[in-house]
């Protein structure tokens, strides 16, 4: 691979420089936290280390709502959890070795659970971002609750003082909180720049399309909310521990809301965002709020419409945006594709690929769908016609989602679907391609196609792979439709033609046996709609691929299927081979009726 | 027992009256207003400040409204316009101004907590029992807000331009629905309805400048298992409200005072519509 040698030595002199760069970085940071409490004055090392420990789980905040999308006003009911879990059992057990080692394992246990019940709550197959938000609010008003509720025991409203704890020097305390903040920052920003993050990104972009790639995003979202759970106890552990108090304001919905404002003002989805917002927000805190109590929640409110309203991305934000000439963009990787091989079709898999009876859809009285019925076979190109409102779009939706259709049987690839969730359905051999390019604008084009190749390559979760495997079909695509040379830009820069051939190649990368395509040729030019219609017939013929497509042009359908169905009502109306159909009086009849408002249509 | 059937109604009945006004800002924006508790703060105010002014108290509910509406306005257009696209960042948005609102309360009127004096007073004997007047005029008054509601909706111009937008944004516009217009006025009538509701609440509780924030999750919690209609918000008021009431006075009032979150939660996870075409 002789262009693969070269471009890995065009990587390599910014590499080095790079690596040796960040070590330096690194060190800097390291002695400037070891350093600093011989330097500092007393007062601001105590403020410094409450705020570290809150800045930790404010990068918590930012990995759920930042990296991943969920706004969450519930990491603070998990910062409680190990707040409490300290103080509760140093009250009752005192102070000793294993009495923090209980309480250590307490505040893990604890958060996880409540964080897995969480996220269950939270996150299910066509959960709405809104829900989410609204489910994390409910947690820390629970949790604050059941302290008030708790008597002597969670010290009620007043808190529990007064408890044994660590005893560490002042400088020390500042060494470990500062450290484990530096440590928690590095392992995000390892995490979040690997193929693993590159994932969570997809999952806040466009979770849909995860869905429809294979990938069951509610696991992995509760995965995230766990494992910050754990980190956001942790650091209220520490913070206890610290502190010698704890408070129900520690687990408040209002600490919840002010680590939500800390990293909307330091800028979203970027660690040191977070950090900034955290450490500025609570040093400023401890200055100015004893002195105009009231004022300074107000610039605080107002300082936080103002950032989501004119800058989104925050103080973090608005350095890059005026430094952006002058820092050389940061480039990720260059991608190298690889084919891999793909299974072949074994001539004892069945050769029925598609199976559908008595498929029905019904709101109340009106039935969208109604007795649809038909098979398919592998290497069928098979189209589904009919005039606006026929049904074709539901009928589509019906075979991807168990959960969409009223009545009946929808078997893909000799699986019964019966109702499993989009993604569960993908593993049985379905792709499908949406209507209108359902793509992961943030991502590269090279990580839009390795976030679809998810179900067979586990992404890493501390590196990014330069190899990009994928199959035949797939690479096909991207050979022929101009997109190789732009494997490493941003999805969002593709024309309309460009970000369908994409979809195409990210569903291919699935392998799958069944090929859904909603309109694929909407938008394009004459000659970008006759590549797909090469396209297609090849992944009918060559790699045996059983193709339902949805269409309104009657000449490319008459071009490329080998048979058409018409859907008028709810109901096929005609099913049979391209001549028959094509001619028949009731095509002509819907075809020249309604032609004139197609163009209309396309939303 | 009869008390705890009156204390179940009159607690539905100021249940809907808070969560109307979040109900048609979400029904017609899809977002979620978190400034509202601070406009049913506003709305108390109002009505404290009325009442000192020696203002009767049948002017006190308009005045609360006129406040609300004028704030909500306002809201909308320096903030709430800008983000529709964005509905997580207006929940932080309006929550910022929630913040803005509430010290601005507290700079004017201080911290402490204040009271507003009935304006009935005293019980009525109802079979049998004797139960506070107010509360019981708490009922009508959730009457007349949804009957005033509906009548908007459905028996004037501007509400069925709010049933367009609410149904096909797009392609009320097509028709020439000002719906920029319409998301004005709605957000301003929500924001009134917090006031209003927060002006009659005021002599069941005290007035302080986060009088509001208890009930606005109670509020939210009603307005998503309701899935957007009056009636449905109606019958989930009743349903959980009268679940509280249960559980505060057989159980535990903390518990009793989780009681709509939990359930409202549990309800969305296993059926996501909601109370909605039940």
């Amino acid at each position: 691979m002789p262009e693969a040698r070269q471009l890995g030595q065009a990587a390599a002199p910014i590499g080095i420089p790079t690596r040796l760069w960040m070590a330096a970085l690194a060190l800097l940071i390291v002695g400037g936290i070891l350093a600093a409490p011989l330097l500092l004055d007393t007062y601001i090392v105590n403020i410094l280390i409450r705020a570290f420990f809150v800045a930790i789980a404010a990068v918590t905040v930012d990995i759920v709502w930042g990296y991943c999308g969920t706004l969450t006003f519930g990491q603070s009911a998990f910062f409680g959890i190990g707040v409490y879990a300290l103080a509760i059992i140093f009250t009752e057990y005192g102070f000793g070795p294993w009495q923090a080692l209980l309480a250590i394992a307490t505040a893990i246990v604890a958060a996880a659970v409540v964080a897995a019940l969480t996220g269950w709550l939270s996150f299910y197959p066509g959960s709405s971002p809104l829900y989410a938000s609204i489910v994390s609010l409910v947690v820390p008003i629970v949790l604050v609750q059941l302290v008030y509720s708790g008597g002597t025991f969670t010290g009620s409203s007043s808190g529990l003082v007064g408890f044994e704890s660590f005893d560490l020097e002042l400088e020390n305390w500042f060494r470990l909180a500062g450290l484990s903040l530096a440590a928690v920052a590095v392992v995000t920003l390892i995490i979040m720049r690997s193929d693993t993050g590159r994932l969570l990104k997809a999952l806040r972009d466009n979770d849909e399309r995860c869905t429809y790639l294979g990938v069951d995003t509610s696991r992995y979202r509760i995965v995230v909310l766990v494992l910050t759970a754990i980190v956001a106890s942790l650091a209220g552990f520490g913070y206890a521990a610290f502190g010698g108090v704890a408070a129900p304001e520690n687990a408040s919905f209002t600490f919840g809301t002010r680590l939500i404002i800390m990293v909307a003002l330091g800028g979203r989805g970027t660690v040191i965002g977070a950090i900034v917002g955290a450490l500025s927000i609570e040093v400023s805190s401890a200055y100015l709020s004893g002195s105009l109590p009231y004022v300074w929640e107000l610039i605080i409110g107002i300082a936080l419409i103002a950032v989501i309203l004119a800058f989104p991305d925050g103080l973090v934000g608005v350095i890059k945006q005026l430094t952006h000439g002058i820092q050389p963009f940061e480039r990720g990787p260059i991608t190298r594709l690889r084919p891999i091989e793909t299974a072949a079709v074994k001539s004892t898999d069945s050769e029925i690929a598609l199976e559908l009876k008595e498929v029905g859809k019904h709101f109340g009285s009106l039935s969208v769908l109604d007795g649809v019925e038909f098979v398919a076979k592998r290497s069928e190109l098979l189209s589904l016609v009919g005039p606006n409102g026929a049904g074709k779009t539901t009928l589509i939706r019906c075979l991807s989602d168990g959960r969409e259709r009223s009545t009946g049987f929808v078997a893909i690839a000799g699986h019964a679907i019966d109702r499993q969730p989009p993604n569960r359905i993908v593993e049985f051999g379905l792709g499908r391609k949406f209507q209108a390019a359902s793509i992961f604008e943030a991502l590269t084009v090279a990580e839009c196609l390795r976030v679809a190749r998810t179900h067979r390559a586990r992404p890493s979760l501390v590196s990014t792979s330069i190899d990009l495997e994928l199959p035949p079909a797939a690479i096909s695509v991207v050979e022929r439709s101009g997109l190789l040379e732009r494997l490493d830009e941003e999805a969002r820069r593709l024309s309309h033609g460009l970000k369908q051939a994409l979809e195409l190649a990210m569903v291919l990368s699935l392998e799958p046996e069944v090929l859904l395509l909603d309109e694929p040729t909407a938008g394009l030019t004459r000659a970008e709609r006759q590549a797909f219609a090469d396209i297609l017939t090849s992944l009918a013929s060559r790699d045996r691929l059983c193709i339902l497509l949805v269409e309104h042009d009657l000449d490319f359908v008459r071009e490329i299927s080998s048979r058409i169905i018409v859907l008028h009502q709810g109901r096929i109306a005609l099913d049979g081979s391209v001549d028959a159909v094509a001619n028949s009086a009731l095509v002509r009849e819907i075809y020249t009726g309604q032609q004139a408002g197609d163009d209309g249509k396309e939303s | 027992m009869l008390i705890v059937a009156l204390d179940a109604v009159t607690t539905a009945a100021l249940l809907l009256i808070i969560s109307s006004g979040l109900l048609i800002v979400f029904g017609v924006m899809k977002i979620i207003n978190f400034a509202h508790a601070a406009f049913i703060t506003v709305g108390a105010y109002a009505a404290l400040v009325g009442a000192r002014l020696g203002l009767p108290w049948v002017l006190l509910v308009p005045v609360a409204f006129a406040a609300g509406a004028a704030c909500g306005a306002l809201a909308e257009v320096t903030i709430v316009r800008r983000l529709y696209q964005r509905p997580l960042d207006a929940i932080l948005a309006t929550w910022g101004l929630g913040i803005v609102i509430g010290q601005i309360v507290t700079l004017i009127f201080g911290r402490e907590v204040q009271f507003v004096q009935a304006p009935i007073t005293g019980t009525i004997e109802l079979l049998g029992v004797d139960y506070s007047a107010y509360r019981i005029a708490m009922i009508g008054a959730a009457l007349v807000v949804a009957l005033v509601f509906s009548a908007l909706l459905n028996g004037t111009r501007l509400g069925l331009s709010t049933r367009a937008v609410i149904m096909n944004e797009m392609l009320a516009q097509g028709l020439g629905v000002d719906s920029a217009r319409v998301r004005l006025v709605t957000f301003a009538i929500g924001s009134g309805l917090a006031a209003l509701s927060g002006a009659l609440i005021t002599p069941l509780s005290s007035v302080d400048p986060n009088m509001g924030v208890p009930w606005l999750i109670s509020a939210f919690m009603l307005v998503m298992v309701s899935g957007g209609s009056l009636l449905t918000l109606a019958v989930s008021s009743l349903v959980l409200g009268g679940l509280q009431v249960i559980v505060s006075t057989f159980v535990n009032p903390i518990l009793g005072g989780l009681t709509i979150a939990i359930c409202a939660a549990v309800v969305l996870r296993v059926r996501p519509e909601g109370f909605a075409r039940a």
